[in-house]
């Protein structure tokens, strides 16, 4: 759906009440840059904005009639960018491209503007280097978008379907009052019932999902050309708990689980935001405690957290320990808690 | 008569909502959860304080300097000061800082590296960076200059002859609550509503109460259905005003026509999402199959808004596939009343597609009614 990837050619809209040979040369900067596409020139402001409501242009650059005059008086010319913010992806692509262009310009128009200098200021000046600025991107290099949503996107997939899976199990069980073909009465304690219980019915969950994680953040990848810079066995160490965790998570939550398709409601409202919860789109240290307090409680943002660590960014072991030891603590607490919501059962 | 067949079966329907718990969590619990989540997760929704880090070869008080300028910013925050690139960049793996500056020794570059991985963060800080960096860069040159005696002003403007003043439309400090809390407030309202009317439609032949339904409608499908999705209609039109109600007027989102406009595009909104999980719902009448395929169109809906990645540079199927989606059309009729100062002379087609949308599906109701007396298909699992 991404497939693009990268925002391309965006279209602009240039007013140009200067009509000069610099601002001729400012539009055909702007225009070669891969950003944007300049849609065309247009006479006024209003006629610009109208392109804009049409959903032509995403963005109006507005060159003064005095923009060449002030350079060539030697003052500052400024001209004015009107940059659309209802797509913060928009935004950021022409901002790269106005900004672009109007370094070049200045670097090409700089030398003739040695004469408003003076005299004896123009040697060293010109003899004095500014000291060059590079920046460099660590990680998705190219900005991609696909390459930066979708693998936190397949990591919430594989903790839904699981818990959808459960819950629609754990409903059907509660809907046609199935009593566990395991009779509890082998049992001595309800703890050690409910214990084998939970083990047993996670571990078919893990099973199963380990295949379909192999598929999904295995293979996808490779196939789509996603990042996949995690080694098998640094994804293996990361799915252990995360699977676990999604298990016991989904069987603890199985008492509120009393009908097959009502928890599906539930569960499927959550996607998006556990996405948000994560912190890849808007840094955690910035959310409000409450929420950074339900990041660590869940195994899906804790996990995506994890995975786009490990298999984007190229962390080892020791840089998501924080995120593991969640996602055990998270297996413990859970687990008890699915035992303890089985026994429950066994003894209502 | 008419009316009192409606009110009969939206009274059934009260009081089935009343028997079940989830249909409270679903249509107040949640919907609400959504709007304190949406209200809040972004603080006060400026990128400030970005943990960054420096790797300052160089050590001297130019250098220094430099980073005070950087730290100066209102959004970034040295919070970390490494002696090699090696440790820098492995905090960056830990994800304690979000990008680092290099400053060689003698000054020779400057180089800064973000963090691509989170996309927002990452555009935010390079953006940042490039603004500062470029003040920086030339300070050799003003330092030798200004020495010199030359005026600083005739310098800015040899060293910027053309330069660029920015004016963001509509949301100035780009905000990122203002940006995101109220498009995706209606994401998850739509998922959620996609999913609510297609379970109380589902729960009367799940549990056998079909033909229940139909009799107390007496056999009017247009008048069942109309009871029966009433409630959430209100329910929702209700939130949905509260919703608009907290974003425009407590958090004073910036609202350039009246309160009223926007809800009542919201009420067209949520009008047609529920028409198109009915819709949906009549194509194949089985519950357990059709609540996946409305939690997909949900879901899609929150990609296909086009919120986030703008629509428009999809794939042309993709791009084509969204005018489907009620949400692509509410969002677009909103960003045009909040962003373009549009009037409904620019947003009439999304309109009259959501009007579309909403009277689509009384083509289905005798396929819907027959598929109810038949009990065909009651049993698919």
């Amino acid at each position: 759906m991404y497939s693009p990837n990268v925002l391309r050619e965006v279209p602009m809209v240039v007013v140009d009440e200067s009509h000069t040979p610099l601002s001729r040369q400012y539009i055909r900067l702007l225009d070669a840059t891969p950003q944007v596409h300049v849609q065309g020139v247009i006479a006024d402001m209003p006629q610009a904005h109208e392109r804009m409501k049409e959903g032509k242009a995403t963005g109006i650059v507005f060159l003064p009639e005095d923009f060449e005059t002030k350079v060539s008086r030697g003052e500052e010319s400024v001209f004015v960018s009107y940059n659309t913010t209802m797509a913060f992806l928009s935004y950021a692509t022409i901002k790269e491209a106005t900004s672009g262009a109007m370094l070049a310009l200045d670097t090409s128009v700089r030398p003739n503007q040695v004469v408003f200098l003076d005299a004896d200021v123009v040697q060293p000046v010109v003899n004095t280097p500014s000291i060059p600025v590079q920046g460099i991107a660590l990680y998705n290099e190219n900005g991609g978008y696909a390459t930066y949503l979708i693998p936190s996107v397949l990591m919430v997939i594989i903790f839904q379907t699981m818990l959808m899976v459960i819950s629609m199990q754990c409903g059907k069980e509660y809907e046609l009052q199935i009593r566990p073909f395991w009779s509890a009465t082998n049992y001595n304690s309800s703890w050690g019932w409910a214990i084998s219980m939970v083990i047993g019915k996670s571990v078919v969950y893990v099973g199963f999902y380990a295949l379909f994680s192999v598929f999904l953040l295995g293979l996808l990848p490779l196939v789509f050309d996603l990042p996949h810079l995690a080694s098998p066995l640094l994804l293996v160490q990361l799915l252990t708990p995360y699977l676990f965790g999604t298990a016991f998570f989904g069987l603890a939550c199985s008492p509120f689980f009393k009908d097959s398709d009502a928890p599906l409601l539930l569960i499927a409202f959550f996607s998006v935001g556990l996405l948000f919860l994560s912190g890849i789109s808007w840094p955690l240290e910035l959310m409000p405690w409450p929420w950074r307090l339900l990041h660590c409680l869940i195994p899906a943002p804790v996990g995506v957290l994890a995975f786009v660590k490990a298999n984007s960014m190229g962390a080892d072991l020791s840089d998501i320990s924080r995120e593991m030891m969640l996602l055990w603590g998270q297996c413990v607490g859970y687990f008890v808690l699915a035992c303890w919501g089985y026994k429950r059962k066994c003894h209502p | 008569m008419i009316m009192n067949d409606l009110f009969n079966v939206f009274c059934r329907e009260l009081q089935r909502m009343n028997s079940r718990r989830i249909y409270w969590v679903a249509c107040l619990v949640l919907p609400l959860f959504s709007l304190v989540f949406m209200a809040t997760i972004f603080g006060d929704g400026q990128m400030k304080d970005l943990p960054i880090g420096v790797v300052d070869e160089d050590n001297t008080s130019a250098s220094r300097h430099i980073v005070r300028m950087v730290d100066a910013t209102p959004e970034l925050h040295v919070t970390q000061h490494f002696a090699n690139e090696t440790g820098a960049r492995k905090a960056m793996q830990k994800k304690e800082i979000y990008g680092y500056l290099l400053i060689p020794s003698k000054i020779t570059s400057l180089c800064y590296y973000y963090h691509n991985a989170m996309l927002s963060v990452g555009g935010e800080l390079r953006s940042t960076f490039e603004t500062i960096l470029q003040e920086v860069s030339v300070t050799p040159i003003v330092t030798e200059a200004i020495g010199l005696g030359e005026n600083e002003s005739t310098l800015t403007s040899f060293l910027m002859p053309v330069s660029e003043t920015e004016y963001p439309t509509y949301n100035d400090t780009r905000n990122y609550a203002v940006y995101l809390s109220q498009p995706f407030f209606f994401v998850f309202l739509q998922i959620l509503l996609l999913l609510v009317t297609t379970y109380a439609l589902g729960s009367e032949s799940k549990f056998g109460t079909s033909d229940e339904w139909l009799e107390s409608a007496k056999g009017n499908m247009g008048i069942a259905v109309m009871g029966k999705l009433l409630p959430y209609t209100l329910i929702f039109i209700t939130i949905s005003i509260f919703a608009n109600v907290v974003f425009f007027k407590w958090m004073q989102i910036p609202l350039p026509c009246s309160l009223w406009t926007i809800n009542g595009v919201t009420i067209l909104f949520i009008c047609a999402t529920q028409a198109l999980a009915l819709f949906l719902y009549a194509i194949f009448p089985a519950l357990s199959l059709i609540i996946s395929v409305a939690s997909m169109v949900g879901s899609l809906g929150a990609t296909l808004s086009g919120v986030t990645f703008p629509v428009l540079f999809m794939d042309t199927p993709v791009y084509g596939a969204s005018f489907l989606f009620p949400i692509r059309h509410f969002v677009e009729v909103v960003q045009s009343l909040l962003y373009l100062d549009g009037t409904f002379a620019d947003y009439w087609p999304n309109i009259t597609i959501l009007l579309i949308v909403c009277i689509l599906p009384i083509v289905l109701l005798p396929r819907l009614k027959h598929a109810l007396i038949t009990h065909k298909y009651d049993s698919i699992e």
